[in-house]
């Protein structure tokens, strides 16, 4: 029967940066590649903060790949890097440009929907000419199998297509990575959830206020006691006329103090050291969110199963090396190495080993080196049980740290900037809070401004955002307040007391017996994946063209 | 010479291969060669064609004023190409005898004029049929034997497939009798004819209607029985009803096909509508929402026949269509052409477009059984399952809707209870919901709980009305409930939020909780006195 599906060569699920650079290598090679992505337009579903690099020991870049990406697709350079460190209305501001410029050819921010459908374009050129192309608004709901083995993919929209191999770069929550067991949505510390404002600011304001130059960027970073303890930082990047303003939490954090995302971040943009930034003017062009996988833990060392390899996000390659977040360039440069390894296969007349090269160069060229350090796995079971963490932080806080702190000006600024301690920072509460928080006020200086400045509320970022409504994607299989109830919180587009949002909770009444439930409705979904993480549910992304559209991204 | 000379070749081959030359000079000597061998009309006309493409610049100069003694042969013969008008080519001719009187001018001219008074004498298309026009193409409808066969055939009455629902005519289906009624009337007393309006039922008994179809307005009725069609299927209900038009034959029906025919635009009807005048080979009009019978005055030669002449066809029915946006209209007509009829002029009409006409009881006529036997194999195909869907709730029509949003979290069901109560007050009215409430996980018991539906939800993803007056209880306002409701000529809210984004937009704002405003509102409208209800509030 399978037979009379229509055949490819190769599958392309998704066109985020590792699609795109997997399917282009691959064009190039004469392979002939079809790229299937569910968004309107490449890019409508996609969120970055989104710094994106070009790093030196990478085997393939974003603009090694597509020539001309840096003057067409991104916005600004990033040359300089700042990360503060705030506790009780002071700041200590760290300059980590070294840390961000190491092995560093070069870093751009960019708006994903700009970045993705520029790509789009090239990638469709490409594929044009091998005889496949890129197809959107078409979602891929599982693997087509044969005899169990995997032997292409079945779609919402189209026909099922058959291919001698898949990658599936189809970013987090990936559901072709699900299907074939290789990563699971079950433990919400293997995720961070990323949230983000794009604020419009006229390019002389940034130029002015941020002391750049026209052509030229900056990122600052925050951290301390502005985010109610939960574990994780903020970032803000100038665009060519906006900037990116967000927040990056673990998820585990976020669901356990019960915190409100969208909190979070406001918290961040009207904190007062934006002032001197904003200047009392906030105009938001869109808000987002999306799950972030964090590859120390999630990042699996073997991501392929028959013809299906998984690239990107979907196998979890997305470091956090500290407050860096690389998630793009390692999706590129695992796209590069997927196409490469099939390609090599197929030249040695059994495509069926391109799973095991991919594998191979993966370590090879130093990738899972990366993604998942040896340091970070050796001191984690140290640090980050409980009690480690109670004494470092009590340490870090006692006289004798602070002291210590003040004595180490200067070197904690070097440590910061050494990637071979980043790697090694836990996941504790001691390095996401206490140190920026002691940081800051042992050696902070005092904060004077004033920032009035008001974010929307959510029934005003929902009301922003597009939305093509289909049917609901989700299904909530348990809708006790035990099992599902961290959604309401966790959702960025929920909140407790708030009726508009996914997840609201509710009381019901029966027979006299009262219950604290959970009720669901996908309208204002920007599919960020959480509660697929944090509820009992039973998670798809919608239908092609369907769903949430972002217009920056 | 020209690399291709047109006499060597047929017009088939022609047509491809000159659109691909762009020289100017090539086409003239073509033209030449053409006219100096068969002159064959056609072949001339496309090369003509094509040389006033390539040329391109047949604007600009004007034929009254031009300087013919300084225009060559050929630029003449490119000016007068789009000339139709007789005058201005007798100018031409005299100004070109007076000038230069070139032999190979005039004769262009003459020509030209000839060309022209003898297409106004009358100049009736020489018919081929398609396969010897266009021997290249394929001809699927060759074996059709009514397609290119029937010419002025016989046709009368109009056919109007009454649709059934669980043993009932459903509305539409007298909507089309009532209005066939209408058009039958005029139309006999229009062409002194005696025509008549012939309902057709098919189905699993059946026959019991046929009396409401009298009523409704058909003077004959003609059904078929038969368990097996209990459910619209579209072999057996498509052969049906054409054997009954047009190969059955009660003394009465002795024509070829009916003049008109009418379905709904039901989701059967459009299927059957579709398959019928398919099969009967005519076109259909689908979707229709007016109908009338008038001549038609029409210029088309494809209909005429004789290009440049306008030609009345009588006994036209006229069937207006909205266009995709609903803002437009067109009428279509289905006309016969010189060698092929197309009749039954069929439509499909939207349920509702019409009046249901006031039943007679009185009324007389005959009703006919289609008794021929079914073969077994229209029926392969076999329906296994089906689902009744439950009538649609229409909140655009009312004068009042009282909506209720996620303020009656509280105890859900009363909140409901209230809400209908109000309603009940009012003569027009129905109650509406915000989507917070339908997605919401209440418990309702069972008396509310069939009203809480999507199809009651008011807003962007659901229904959009514009009522004399909408309340708004436990509703906060978000924008997407807005667009569904801020048309409404006057807007209460009530709330507990003493600035709910709803108030931006409510022109009397109710400030407190609804499960004690709404009763007081529904006993003062009682008593007829809503201003007692608003002071009342305002004391608390
Ligand atoms: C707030 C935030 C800030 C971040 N900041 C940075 C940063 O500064 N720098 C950085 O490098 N990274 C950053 N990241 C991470 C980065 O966005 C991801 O690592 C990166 O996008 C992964 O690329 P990808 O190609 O694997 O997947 P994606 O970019 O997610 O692309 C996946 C594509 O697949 C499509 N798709 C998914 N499912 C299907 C399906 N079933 N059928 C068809 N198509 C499908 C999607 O629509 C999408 O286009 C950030 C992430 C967030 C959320
Ligand atoms: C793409 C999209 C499409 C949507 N389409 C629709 C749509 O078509 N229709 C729609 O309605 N929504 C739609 N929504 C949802 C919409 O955004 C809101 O979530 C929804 O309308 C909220 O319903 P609500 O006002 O009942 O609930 P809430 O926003 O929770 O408001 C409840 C209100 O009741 C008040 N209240 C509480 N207790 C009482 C009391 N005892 N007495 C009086 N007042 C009380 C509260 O103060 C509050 O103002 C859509 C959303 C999206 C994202
Ligand atoms: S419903 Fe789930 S996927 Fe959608 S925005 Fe909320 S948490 Fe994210």
């Amino acid at each position: 029967m399978t037979d009379e599906y229509e055949h490819f060569e190769a599958v392309v699920v998704g066109a985020g940066p590792g699609g795109a650079a997997a399917a282009a290598t691959l064009a190039e090679q004469g392979v002939e590649t079809l790229v299937l992505e569910r968004g309107v337009d490449a890019g409508s579903k996609n969120v970055s903060g989104g710094l994106i690099y070009a790093e030196k020991s990478a085997s393939y870049t974003i603009d090694s790949v597509f020539d001309g990406f840096r003057e067409e697709a991104s916005e600004r350079p990033v040359s300089e890097y700042y990360i503060h460190n705030l506790a009780g209305g002071k700041v200590k501001t760290l300059d980590l440009s070294t840390i961000h410029h190491h092995d560093t050819e070069w870093c751009d921010a960019v708006l994903r929907r700009k970045m993705d459908s520029w790509l789009a374009e090239r990638v469709h050129e490409k594929c044009s000419e091998t005889g496949g192309g890129l197809l959107t608004d078409v979602r891929v709901n599982g693997l087509l199998r044969e005899d169990g083995d995997i032997v292409g993919v079945t779609c919402d929209e189209i026909d099922p297509i058959r291919a001698d191999v898949i990658l599936a770069a189809d970013g987090v929550n990936s559901e072709l990575a699900r299907e074939a067991g290789l990563m699971d949505w079950d433990d919400p510390d293997e995720w961070f959830q990323g949230v983000k404002a794009v604020v419009d600011m006229d390019p002389d304001a940034i130029d002015e206020r941020f002391g750049v130059d026209p052509d030229d960027g900056v990122a600052h970073l925050f951290s301390g006691d502005l985010f109610e303890g939960v574990r994780g930082g903020g970032f803000l990047y100038t665009n060519e006329d906006s900037l990116s303003i967000g927040t990056v939490f673990h998820l585990d954090s976020l669901a356990e103090r019960r915190a409100e995302p969208h909190e979070l971040l406001d918290a961040l943009l009207t904190h007062p050291l934006l002032d001197r930034w904003l200047d009392g003017e906030y105009e938001e062009r869109e808000y987002a969110a999306k799950l972030v996988p964090d590859s120390k833990k999630a990042a699996n060392p073997s991501p392929h199963r028959g013809r299906l390899l998984l690239v990107g996000d979907a196998a979890g390659q997305m470091q956090a090396q500290g407050p860096i977040i690389k998630g793009m360039n390692h999706a590129v440069t695992a796209g590069g190495l997927a196409a490469e390894a099939f390609i090599e296969a197929r030249t040695r007349g059994d495509t069926d080993v391109a799973g095991d090269l991919y594998e191979r160069k993966l370590v090879d060229e130093g990738v899972m080196a990366k993604l998942r350090p040896r340091r970070y796995r050796m001191t984690r079971r140290l640090s980050e049980n409980r009690l480690a963490t109670k004494v470092a932080g009590c340490l870090v806080d006692s006289l004798l740290g602070r002291t210590g702190m003040k004595l180490l000006d200067g070197v904690v600024e070097r440590a910061f900037n050494s990637p071979f301690l980043l790697g090694m920072v836990p996941d504790t509460r001691t390095s996401y809070v206490t140190v920026p928080r002691v940081l800051g006020e042992t050696l902070g200086e005092r904060i004077e401004a004033e920032n009035d400045i008001e974010p929307p509320d959510l029934a005003d970022r929902i009301g922003g955002l597009t939305y093509d409504v289909g049917d609901p994607h989700i299904e909530l299989l348990d809708e006790s307040h035990e099992a599902s109830g961290t959604a309401v919180t966790a959702c960025p587009v929920s909140a407790e007391d708030f009726g508009g949002g996914c997840y609201r909770s509710e009381t019901v009444e029966r027979n006299g017996d009262t219950r604290q439930v959970v009720s669901l409705d996908t309208q204002p979904c920007v599919e960020c994946g959480t509660c697929a993480v944090v509820a009992d549910t039973h998670w798809e992304h919608p239908a092609g063209g369907n769903g949430v559209e972002f217009r920056d991204g | 010479m020209p690399e291709m000379d047109p006499t060597d070749h047929d017009i088939a081959e022609l047509g491809p291969k000159i659109k691909d030359i762009d020289d100017e000079a090539e086409l003239e000597e073509m033209l030449a060669l053409e006219e100096g061998g068969e002159g064959r009309d056609p072949v001339v006309t496309l090369i003509e064609d094509r040389l006033q493409k390539v040329s391109g610049d047949d604007e600009g100069s004007d034929p009254a004023s031009i300087d013919l003694t300084e225009s060559t042969i050929a630029d003449i013969a490119n000016m007068i190409r789009g000339i139709d008008d007789v005058e201005v080519l007798q100018d031409v001719l005299e100004r070109e005898k007076e000038g230069k009187n070139r032999k190979g001018a005039k004769s262009r001219i003459e020509k030209k004029i000839d060309d022209l008074q003898e297409n106004d004498e009358e100049a009736e298309i020489e018919y081929a049929p398609p396969e010897e026009r266009y021997p290249e193409l394929d001809h699927p409808t060759n074996d059709k034997q009514y397609v290119e066969g029937t010419v002025d055939g016989e046709y009368r009455d109009m056919w109007v497939y009454c649709e059934t629902q669980q043993g009932a005519l459903i509305d539409v289906s007298r909507e089309m009798l009532g209005k066939a009624r209408e058009l039958m009337d005029g139309y006999n007393e229009a062409y002194d004819e005696s025509e008549t309006v012939v309902a057709v039922l098919v189905g699993d008994e059946v026959a019991d209607l046929a009396e409401e179809c009298l009523a409704y307005g058909a003077d004959r009725v003609v059904y078929h029985e038969d368990e097996r069609l209990d459910r619209f299927r579209h072999k057996p209900y498509t052969e049906i009803f054409c054997h009954m038009c047009r190969d059955w034959g009660p003394g009465w029906r002795d024509y070829h096909e009916p003049r008109y025919t009418l379905f709904p635009a039901t989701n059967n009807g459009r299927d059957l509508s579709a398959l019928v005048q398919g099969e009967l080979d005519s076109g259909l009009a689908s979707d229709c929402s007016g109908l009338y019978i008038e001549a038609a005055d029409i210029s088309n030669p494809a209909k005429t026949g004789t290009p440049g002449e306008s030609r009345t066809f009588e006994r036209v029915l006229h069937m207006k269509r909205p266009d995709f946006s609903g803002f437009e209209y067109s009428t279509i007509l289905c006309i016969d052409k010189p060698h092929r009829d197309f009749h039954p002029q069929g439509a499909s009409v939207i349920p509702g477009s019409f009046e249901i006409p006031e039943a007679d009881a009185e009324a007389e006529g005959e009703v006919f059984e289609h008794d021929t036997d079914l073969p077994e194999e229209w029926f392969h195909i076999e329906v296994t399952d089906y689902d009744q869907l439950e009538d649609g709730v229409d909140l655009a029509g009312n004068e009042v809707v009282v909506a209720l949003g996620r303020g009656i979290g509280e105890q859900p069901t009363k909140g409901m209870e209230l809400g209908l109560e109000l309603v009940d007050v009012f003569e027009e009215a129905d109650l509406g919901l915000s989507r917070g409430v339908i997605t919401a996980s209440y418990e309702f018991d069972t008396h509310v709980e069939e009203y809480v539906t999507e199809e009651r939800q008011v807003g962007e993803s659901g229904q959009v009305v514009e009522p004399e007056l909408y309340i708004a209880a436990g509703i906060s306002g978000a924008i997407q409930h807005k667009v569904g409701m801020d048309e409404s000529d006057t807007i209460v809210a009530i709330n507990t939020d003493p600035d709910a984004e709803i108030r931006d937009f409510s022109d009397y704002y109710i400030e407190g909780d609804l499960f004690e405003v709404l009763p007081r509102l529904t006993e003062a409208l009682k008593e007829g006195e809503l201003s007692r209800v608003v002071a009342g509030v305002d004391d608390d």
